[in-house]
């Protein structure tokens, strides 16, 4: 194994139900995250994304393979990795401000006292643009800055790694780009790196350094796609670029083949 | 500033003072000693107050230990049945036997072990009590949802953890609605045990009144009992608005 490996998945296999009933979800999932990578997973809708973040996560174990994390294996939700769940509404403790559901996740790190913890929450809330919005209740905040909550959550564990499961599927399109840059400029101000997962292709090769093209179920990884735009990245100029269109088009392409062998 | 009242803000105490003139009215036009107007019970108050303060002081005492005891027991109990998923299917039928059953029905039993003293009636109130406070608990930790778990696993929290800091605040507001239901219960306990097995408390006064047909001054007695329910709710409600706002308030911003 490679230094620089952060995350890898051998060999991931998992099946719901018995017998007959039996539902291949993953059919060997093979890949490596690098520590400083931004990677995005994306695939046809019902490929068991969801199940694959889960045992990422190591919130579910998978029938065979493995996880590994920091090259151990990963039997329970590790140290130093921190997921954002696609459902904010409910991820967000209704009974904590927006800075407690920060602060919720700060267990194992270096702020100790009551007022380091509230210092290092506040700043987080201004990196997400909510500095005004501490003391305010999820249910007060609009869909996105629930969001915006809970991926300052999900910094404030100061992880290694952090899982996104579709984080920006259920808010509206502006402020799905906005978010996705926010995303971007945190992953780099906090030398944050990343796993998201997505069924928005152009989402996906967006954000990434990297695109891992999942088959349909039972799923595999169909293919890698390196994009190599550089760090910086803008909602304009990035997309009408030939390698962000390039990129695009082979992703699109080769999830176009399996919704078109589904229809057939 | 005293701010401008609503005709709408006097209604809560039209009604009581409507029903107290009916009653003066209907009072007056019969002679019978068993049927006294409103100013016999004023006055059978005033003979009786210290009496009856004593008397509902000892029942309150019981209710608060007998609801005390009750949510000591079945909050954690509750959130660790409906947690622990196999547990708590094993124990839904004796609770749903249980949820059934009146009270009243347990008091042989209770005398046989706890006799006729304070702790038999404690034992009742709490009984009372506790299966409110039981299926509530245990129906808002099982059916809490699935997300708020997942957060709390991958934030690697104890099992004891996420039910305290997670299940527990989660579970309140439906926590709130057997506290009620339990309230209700248990003051209608107390005095039920005081009846049945009379030693001392409002119940035992109410039984006393009747037995010398001072009709005026059980009606007294039942006036207070009336009184302490309405400031039970009143405290509940300002706990509830203290403690769950955020529930309520989700609540309303989700319509």
């Amino acid at each position: 194994m490679n230094d620089t490996t952060i995350l890898e998945a051998v060999d991931l296999r998992k099946a719901y139900g018995h017998g007959l009933q039996r539902m291949p979800i993953l059919d060997g999932i093979d890949f490596r995250v690098r520590k400083g990578d931004f990677v995005s997973v994306v695939g046809p809708s019902g490929c068991g994304k969801t199940t694959l973040l889960m045992a990422l996560a190591g919130l579910s174990q998978p029938d065979t393979g493995e996880v590994r994390f920091r090259g151990q294996p990963v039997t329970q939700p590790p140290q130093g990795l921190a997921v954002v769940f696609q459902d904010y509404s409910r991820s967000l403790f209704p009974w904590k401000t927006a800075r407690e559901n920060v602060i919720f996740a700060m267990r194992d790190t270096a702020q100790k006292t009551r007022q380091e913890r509230r210092d290092r929450a506040d700043e987080l809330l201004a990196a997400v643009g909510l500095k005004e919005f501490a003391q305010k209740y999820p249910w007060q905040l609009s869909g996105g800055m629930q969001q915006r909550v809970a991926i300052a959550r999900g910094l404030a564990s100061e992880s290694d790694l952090l899982l996104l499961d579709e984080p920006l599927a259920a808010v509206d399109a502006q402020t799905r780009a906005d978010m996705q840059d926010l995303i971007l400029e945190l992953a780099q101000r906090f030398d944050q790196t990343c796993l998201l997962v997505t069924h928005d292709v152009d989402e996906a090769v967006y954000m990434a350094d990297k695109v891992i093209v999942l088959s349909r179920r039972p799923t595999s990884v169909a293919t890698e796609i390196p994009v190599d735009l550089g760090k910086r990245r803008d909602q304009l100029a990035t997309r009408e670029q030939p390698g962000f269109l390039h990129a695009r088009h082979e992703v699109m392409e080769r999830i176009r083949s399996y919704r078109s062998q589904m229809a057939g | 500033m005293i701010p401008l009242r609503k005709p709408a803000d006097y209604a809560p105490i039209l009604m009581p003072l409507i029903v107290v003139a009916i009653w003066a009215l209907a009072a007056a036009s019969t002679s019978s000693p068993l049927f006294p107007g409103p100013a016999k019970v004023a006055q059978a108050i005033w003979h009786n107050f210290s009496t009856i303060m004593v008397q509902l002081g000892a029942t309150l005492t019981r209710v608060v230990i007998g609801f005390a005891v009750a949510a000591a027991i079945t909050v954690p109990l509750g959130i660790m049945l409906g947690r622990l998923r196999i547990i708590g299917q094993l124990f839904e039928p004796v609770m749903d036997m249980l949820a059934t059953l009146p009270p009243p029905a347990i008091v042989p039993l209770v005398m046989l072990f706890a006799g006729t003293g304070d702790a038999a009636k404690i034992t009742m109130i709490a009984f009372a009590a506790a299966i409110p406070l039981l299926m509530n608990t245990y129906e808002a930790s099982k059916t809490q949802n699935e997300m708020a778990n997942l957060v709390a696993r991958s934030l690697r929290l104890s099992r004891f953890e996420t039910m305290l800091r997670v299940d527990l605040p989660a579970a309140l507001p439906m926590i709130a609605t057997g506290v009620r239901m339990a309230v209700a219960a248990a003051l209608l306990v107390s005095v039920t045990s005081e009846i049945l097995l009379a030693t001392d408390g409002i119940g035992v006064f109410l039984q006393r009144q009747q037995e010398n047909f001072q009709i005026a001054g059980g009606l007294a007695g039942i006036f207070f009992i009336s009184l302490t329910g309405l400031v039970v709710n009143t405290l509940i409600l300002a706990f509830e608005k203290r403690w769950l706002f955020w529930h309520y308030r989700a609540q309303e911003d989700a319509k």
